[in-house]
């Protein structure tokens, strides 16, 4: 048996998981309907996937929520997972789960995937037969991944830097990026037998003036580290920043760096998909602003000529939303989508070549890690400060990165810390702020940035 | 002066605590941030190691009075920080609440200073008037 195996089957002697049937879950793999596997839909579409976000604790409710889905013509149904389960904390989910059931009354953020189990979900799965992406935040995946799969869920989400930087204070980066390793080679394997299993990063990170410099690193390093271990359908992604033309510029060099740093390590053959976020930062309370920004994002999606986009709702500002806001807008963002015609290409060449310098030199100072394998070399990197997410939360991040919003309200890089952004980036960075204020004022504008779109 | 910063309980709310860093430095202070989901123990013995002049708590999520409570019992376990300036602020109640009950229910915890809802600037200057205050008197 290898050590992958063995590996897998003692995080699958849980006393929260009913009996795991290796045999007829490989099997289940294989027979699947090609539906189900979204790797198949980026391969025959014709226009951008549409993908909503949502998750509710009882098997009743979901059911319930990816019917209205249906009826609003979805692409692409999400399974947004309870936050006692991303924190492996199965007892309390299990419990909340009774509580809800019992109550009518949500008790959970989401819905418990390893309490429900895979025969249970895989019903509601096949049932709907549209390929579900799992959305979660979960630093040690491995059994939440191997229900999913089981379930019939055939995009996983995340990666070790992206669901540990912005959701932890202090889980540990390296235990992160081995646990990862084991969902990359699990998604891996699953792949050879139908159609590849989707692997998706989380560009959108902190969501709070991160420069695209470090998503499009961070984007990256987790597809080189999904890659490596046989992955062959990812998408990179990032989340709408604020500035239209930096959102198009961000997409661009995303885009063609992600091919050739796939090439590099003869990973040519990989599919790479861009995937788009509406607005994550702070949303407008009033529910028609909020509508007039979803609505917005899904244009420049467009012209950043993204294969999907995921949404937002009217409901942002308050909470989760009820399935009825959910799937409006999802039926709006279709109709956008729809009559989006005739857009303009726009290339800022300047711009472009100014981020892909940046990208490029902090790339080559990971790879001149001297540690010997591409992980470790990523562990040292945030450890060092050369990948420093703005806003994260995590002790090991170095919290020395300074930004703000030029005029145009791109994101400009003000202080670069220990991040090896070159001289030339940098001197244009800043010449495009008003540098002249004082620290307090700085964090004024800090506040402002942040809170752009309420 | 040395200040010692942080998040109360388990809030992971991290960008006012970034933004009370940057602020503090800009003003002078050598600063000791501790960042999100910060314990009160882990708060005490960093100022105990830090030989802080104050403590600036901040909380969002409403939890704090949780912790609050808590504070003058904490402290008292400690021999060397009965100089030590206690501030909190934030959004310090779950819902809503009259201001004037929340600030005193919260001296009343042992806080110097407390700041519901208060601009983080008008905060800070609060604090730099109490600290220059005591060195006067």
């Amino acid at each position: 048996m290898s050590l992958l195996q063995e590996e897998r089957e003692i995080i699958l002697s849980n006393e929260y998981v009913d009996a795991f049937d290796f045999a007829e879950a490989t099997e289940f793999v294989t027979n699947a309907s090609k539906d189900l596997f979204i790797s198949h839909h980026f391969k025959n579409k014709s226009r951008m996937l549409v993908q909503p976000r949502g998750g509710f604790p009882t098997y009743r409710q979901q059911y319930a929520l990816y019917e209205s889905f249906v009826d609003a013509n979805v692409d692409v149904l999400p399974l947004t997972i309870d936050s006692n389960t991303r924190l492996n904390d199965y007892a309390t989910a299990k419990k909340m789960l009774r509580l809800s059931e019992e109550n009518d009354m949500d008790m959970l953020n989401g819905y418990p995937l390893v309490t429900h189990g895979y025969r249970t979900t895989r019903k509601m799965i096949t049932h709907f037969n549209k390929p579900v992406s799992l959305r979660h935040g979960t630093p040690d995946a491995r059994l939440l991944i191997e229900t999913a799969i089981a379930s019939g869920i055939f995009e996983i989400e995340g990666g070790p830097i992206t669901y540990l930087l912005p959701y932890s204070k202090n889980f540990p980066l390296d235990k992160a990026l081995l646990y990862w390793k084991y969902v990359e080679r699990v998604c891996a394997n699953y792949s050879r037998l139908n159609m590849p299993i989707n692997r998706e990063s989380f560009g959108p990170l902190t969501a709070t003036l991160v420069p695209p410099a470090i998503t499009i690193v961070i984007q990256l390093l987790e597809m080189l580290l999904s890659l490596e271990e046989g992955v062959e359908s990812f998408s990179v992604s990032f989340a709408q920043q604020g500035s239209m033309n930096q959102d198009i510029v961000t997409g661009a060099v995303l885009r063609k760096l992600a091919k050739h740093y796939a090439a590099e390590i003869d990973c040519a053959d990989a599919a790479i998909q861009l995937v788009y976020h509406q607005w994550m930062g702070a949303f407008p309370s009033k529910q028609d602003f909020a509508e007039q920004l979803i609505n917005l994002s899904t244009v420049i999606a467009s012209m950043v000529g993204a294969d999907k986009i995921i949404t937002k709702t009217r409901e942002e500002a308050t909470g989760i939303p009820t399935k009825e806001a959910n799937a409006k807008t999802v039926a709006d963002t279709q109709y956008c989508l729809g009559i989006l015609n005739g857009l303009p290409t726009i290339v800022d060449e300047q711009e472009e070549e100014i981020l892909t310098l940046e990208v490029q030199a902090v790339m080559e100072a990971v790879f001149n890690d001297p540690a010997d394998t591409l992980w470790r070399k990523v562990f040292n990197s945030i450890k060092n400060g050369i990948i420093d997410v703005p806003f994260s939360p995590h002790i090991i991040n170095q919290n020395a990165m300074i930004t703000i919003r030029d005029a145009s309200r791109n994101i400009r890089i003000i202080e670069r810390g220990n991040v090896p952004i070159p001289e030339r980036s940098y001197d244009y960075e800043r010449a495009q702020c008003d540098l002249s204020k004082d620290t307090t004022s700085i964090v004024n504008n800090i506040i402002r940035d942040i809170g752009i779109m309420q | 002066m040395k200040v010692v910063t942080g998040v109360v309980g388990n809030d992971i709310h991290v960008v006012a605590n970034r933004l009370i860093d940057l602020s503090l430095q800009a003003r002078g202070y050598e600063v000791f941030n501790l960042g999100v989901n910060t314990h009160l123990e882990e708060f005490f013995d960093a100022a105990v190691e830090t030989g802080a002049d104050a403590l600036v708590i901040s909380s969002l999520n409403g939890e704090a009075e949780g912790w609050g409570r808590e504070v003058r019992l904490l402290k008292a376990n400690y021999k060397t920080l009965d100089d030590l300036v206690m501030m909190i602020g934030g959004n310090l109640v779950v819902g809503s609440g009259n201001t004037e009950d929340i600030v005193a229910r919260y001296k009343n915890y042992g806080f110097d200073l407390v700041c519901h809802q208060v601009d983080l600037n008008t905060g800070l200057d609060s604090l730099a008037a109490f600290l220059e205050e005591r060195s006067q008197s």
